[in-house]
């Protein structure tokens, strides 16, 4: 028998209690470990290589256009070595209700922007790019509808309107699946020309909807944001130039202060454990007085009992935490496919805090009753007098 | 009446020991007035938006869109629409004969959250010179109505609350354009408090819209009008338009963020109530255990379990009463008619006020007694099956 | 014989309230090594805290309390725990078992002290479990022992560290007749053929009549055969 196992003992000594104990420290933590998953979510909006992107909008509103022009005088800047852009289509096919992301690009480019992102055959983007009217599909919207490369998908618009045709929907053959080049991509969305767009709508003609820069060096976003911004001042169109990640954020920020509302719940649902596990542990250390008593009568040192009964709270947080932790890992791999949130995830720096928090509740619940063992008289304890 | 009577001296002995075991009690209380906070927190807020919509539109104007757009920002109209409209049967008119119609201009721009400080999209909405009358209920809070032809806006109450900038007498800049805001005006609590009003005419100039807009509202006559005008439409392939009313548009774009809202609410409460009932068991087990010895002392004199199984179940009920009471009314200070925003469906923010009604605090009540029954009900039936002999067992 | 024990003019003096009880006054005791001595007295007489006294879990107000020749009141609480631990075993009348632990790790509990490793241990404890005659009992738990089985747990305890000195509390106190005549024995026994010293308070005339002396403790005070010490 090691101290671990007395610690052990002690702690199953009361079977049912220390499973209720470890069921809300487990509630507490898979709590925590989702919703830090989501924020670990919503940090990293766009993936890693969002940071190294600029976005180039209007600066009224991102949903305003901007000339299409822009484009070309951007590609000029020092320091920008890539540009593309694209136009949101308000894409839906046969439900308007089910809106499916779809952006007219200019297809070179934005392919080669996003090439860490964007994963395709070679044959199917040699496909796409010589098929005017060629669509390209994230795999989960073709298996959801059922397409295969080679077929004819009529997309239709809730915004456009098709002038060949004088109806909203446009002819696309599907010519290449996407699927993500990376762990934190996500390419659920359909892509297809521009110049098709351009050719057959009834306005919104020669406009760009954002455009995406991919800059030389990083450190020089700054400076080249506010160089392109500055050089449209004061045009009817003026714009607005942030990374990818901080414009991702600034619009999730529109939904609600997300993080706020998850430090809140969070808060609560360990006030509450530590409330419940504080006070359970100083009962099951007052139940054992005598037991305490006993041993330092036999001559277990102060010091070594306070270990044993810190070490009992320890325990427990960690025995309930851990699983309640590890739950929560795979209760958001389940949900990462479905909601296609890349960063959906348990990082292992959330994974740090949750067991320093983990530790922190065993001390600060432990460190009471182990403070009370030590000071225990043993002539009070054992009714000696 | 004798096991009345038992029941009583049982349930009193154990509410009168609360205090003895005050620690313990408070805990369970805090977990499950935590539990309903949280709760209603998300529900209030469900509530509170589901409300605002609910409470915008009237059933007399209907909405005309291009078919498939869904959302006001989406649509497109031609002025030669507007024209053909106009002459719809079911529409009300004027006196000189003309209808009373609205085509309307809706554009997103940037505002900035007073609370957080973050960009937010703002609708701006061009309205026709009937705009107004066909909107009952809203009226000038402060200053005055828009110039027609000037670079002059009115704000929503709301949303002039809401966000920096908006205040009666400040000019915001959109773009290169420069607008003045000469009135406030509030309708009611609707969606439409959160908008920015101007003059149709000179949105489509400053934004190069040319001569299009979005929607066209109309006063209809009856209830019948409806689908005279969306005959009227269909009949019509110049037209085409997707016809709704005022009140079932807004009525049907609350559902998806209200059920994110409870989506999220309701398993995060749960999860609270597990640990919470968790936290409830312990502290009635160690409740019964601390009076095992009283329990078996009452059942030496001729008490029956029955008193004791009710007696410890009660005790967990009332924990988890007052718990809830307190969770419902901490929501209620702190949260109820505080007013917040969110992103809507028709991609701008809606603000709203947080609503905690009657039947919602009802639900988390039931919550409540849940994890106070289940709590007590297996330590109950512990304490009524606790063998007399502890009665004499030396503690 | 050597002396063992020596107490000179030992008092002890509780304030309760604001009442200062004295529970004795001048009290003065020498034990030889190897001895086996019952306390008797009635309620209050002092029996238990002269017990506390001499396992040194309480201290004395004023006086010496000498072991082996070292002043034992002089130290401090952790160089008392490891006294206690290296020179007393304990047992009780209501045996103070942990009811999370079987037999033999309740007996290696004191063993936990040493540095001696597991392997030792184990075999230290299973010596103990022998003496007391509960070798196959090892993995049960305090609950499903008897009383009578329990105690002998607790002398296992007592004695698997090896001290000087075992101090019993009314140890037969919750026993019947037959099962204290066992536990007496036994304790006889590890007096006689390992020397140990062993001081018993009890209640009861047939157990004390197990012990080489006895001395009867009244009010504070030794009288008849406690007069001559």
């Amino acid at each position: 028998m090691t101290d671990f196992s007395l610690v052990l003992a002690n702690l199953f000594s009361h079977k049912l209690r220390t499973a209720l104990m470890m069921v809300a420290i487990l509630i507490a933590f898979l709590i925590f470990g989702f919703l830090a998953g989501i924020q670990n979510g919503l940090d990293n909006v766009g993936g890693k290589a969002a940071e190294s992107r600029l976005v180039t909008v209007n600066k009224i509103n991102f949903t305003q256009p901007m000339p299409v022009a822009y484009v070309n005088r951007i590609r000029a800047v020092a320091g920008v070595d890539n540009v593309s852009f694209a136009n949101w289509f308000g894409g839906y096919y046969q439900d308007p209700r089910q809106v499916i992301v779809t952006f007219a690009v200019d297809a070179e480019t934005y392919l080669q922007i996003y090439r860490d992102d964007i994963a395709m055959a070679p044959d199917q983007r040699a496909a796409f790019l010589s098929t005017r009217i060629g669509m390209v599909a994230g795999r989960k919207i073709a298996e959801r509808h059922g397409w295969k490369v080679g077929d004819r998908i009529p997309l239709s618009s809730n915004i456009y309107t098709n002038k060949n045709t004088g109806t909203q929907t446009w002819d696309f053959t599907l010519v290449g699946i996407m699927d993500p080049a990376s762990e934190e991509a996500n390419p659920d969305f359909i892509l297809f020309h521009k110049e098709y767009f351009n050719e057959s709508v009834t306005f919104g003609r020669d406009t760009a909807g954002w455009i995406v820069i991919e800059t030389a060096d990083p450190a020089q976003n700054g400076a080249v944001a506010d160089q392109i911004d500055a050089m449209f001042a004061n045009s009817p169109a003026e714009t607005s130039t942030d990374t990818e990640k901080a414009f991702g954020q600034a619009f999730l920020a529109q939904l609600g202060n997300i993080t706020l509302i998850i430090t809140w719940v969070v808060g609560a649902a360990f006030f509450t454990i530590l409330m419940i596990v504080g006070n359970t542990m100083a009962m099951a250390v007052r139940e054992r007085t005598k037991e305490i008593g006993v041993m330092k009568t036999l001559g277990f040192p102060d010091g070594r009992i306070f270990r044993l009964v810190l070490g009992e709270s320890l325990l427990l947080s960690l025995l309930g935490g851990l699983p309640g932790l590890g739950l929560a890992a795979l209760g958001l791999s389940a949900i990462r496919e479905g909601i296609g949130m890349p960063g959906l995830a348990l990082a292992p720096f959330w994974a740090g805090v949750a067991v320093l928090i983990m530790l922190a509740l065993g001390f600060l619940t432990g460190i009471i009753p182990a403070w009370n063992a030590l000071r225990l008289n043993i002539v009070t304890a054992l009714g000696r007098q | 009446m004798r096991l009345l009577n038992q029941i009583i001296a049982v349930s009193t002995i154990n509410l009168k020991s609360l205090p003895q075991r005050f620690l313990p009690s408070l805990s369970t209380i805090v977990a499950v007035a935590l539990v309903v906070g949280v709760l209603l927190a998300f529900m209030a807020m469900a509530a509170g938006f589901q409300r605002t919509l609910q409470g915008t539109g009237s059933p007399d104007i209907a909405i005309l869109m291009r078919d498939g757009s869904q959302q006001e920002v989406n649509s497109v109209i031609t002025l030669d629409q507007v024209r053909l409209v106009g002459e719809a049967p079911g529409i009300v008119r004027k006196p000189d004969g003309s209808p009373l119609i609205s085509a309307e201009l809706y554009v997103i721009v940037d505002g900035v959250k007073r609370s957080t400080g973050t960009k937010a999209n703002l609708p701006l909405r061009g309205i026709g010179a009937d705009g107004p009358a066909l909107r009952p209920g809203m009226t000038l809070v402060a200053g005055r109505m828009f110039a027609p032809g000037s670079n002059e806006i009115i704000v929503g109450q709301a949303l002039s609350k809401e966000f920096a900038g908006f205040d009666l007498g400040q000019q915001v800049r959109f773009g290169t354009t420069v607008w003045t805001i000469v009135g406030t005006f509030a309708m009611e609590g609707s969606v439409f408090e959160s908008e920015i009003w101007g003059d149709v005419r000179v949105v489509q100039s400053l934004f190069q819209r040319g001569s299009s807009f979005q929607t066209i509202r109309v006063r209809m006559q009856d209830q019948g009008a409806l689908d005279q005008i969306k005959a009227f439409s269909e009949g019509d392939p110049r037209l085409k338009l997707a016809v709704t009313s005022e009140q079932d548009f807004f009525a049907g774009q609350s559902s998806g963020t209200v059920k994110l809202i409870q989506y999220a609410g309701w398993p995060l409460a749960i999860a609270m109530a597990l640990g919470a009932l968790a936290g409830a068991l312990n502290t009635m087990y160690s409740s019964v255990a601390a009076r095992s010895r009283e329990i078996a002392t009452l059942r030496c004199i001729g008490f029956g379990g029955t008193s004791a199984f009710i007696g410890t179940l009660l005790e967990s009920l009332v924990l988890a009463v007052i718990g809830g009471l307190i969770g419902a009314l901490a929501v209620w200070l702190l949260f109820d008619g505080a007013s917040t925003s969110t992103l809507g469906q028709g991609f701008t923010q809606i603000v709203f006020s947080i609503a905690l009604t009657p039947a919602l605090v009802a639900q988390a009540m039931v919550l409540a007694l849940g994890v106070g029954l289940i709590g007590g009900i297996f330590p109950a039936w512990r304490a009524a099956r606790l063998p007399i002999a502890a009665a004499y067992a030396q503690g | 014989m050597s002396d063992l024990i020596t107490i000179t003019d030992a008092a002890k003096r509780f304030v309760k309230g604001r009442e200062t009880i004295s529970i004795f006054d001048k009290l003065n005791l020498t034990i030889e090594a190897g001895d086996f001595i019952a306390i008797m007295g009635p309620s209050g007489s002092g029996k238990t805290t002269l017990l506390n006294l001499l396992g040194g879990i309480d201290r004395p107000t004023d006086g010496a309390i000498s072991f082996d020749g070292a002043r034992v009141d002089k130290l401090t609480e952790s160089q008392l725990s490891a006294w206690r631990a290296a020179n007393i075993g304990f047992i009780f009348q209501f045996y103070n078992l942990m009811p999370m632990l079987n037999a033999a790790r309740n007996v290696e509990l004191p063993l936990l002290l040493t540095g001696l490793s597991a392997k030792e241990r184990a075999r230290r404890v299973q010596a103990a479990l022998k003496i007391v005659g509960l070798d196959q009992r090892a993995s049960h738990l305090p609950r499903e022992m008897s009383g009578g089985q329990q105690q002998r747990v607790a002398i296992a305890r007592a004695i698997v560290a090896d001290p000087k000195m075992l101090l019993c509390d009314e140890p037969t106190g919750d026993l019947d007749r037959k099962t204290a005549d066992e536990i007496l024995g036994m304790l006889q026994l590890l007096n006689r053929e390992m020397g140990k010293t062993i001081i018993m308070v009890t209640h009861d005339a047939e157990a004390a009549r197990y012990a080489n002396r006895v001395l009867h403790l009244d009010k504070g005070r030794f009288v008849e055969q406690g007069a001559m010490a």
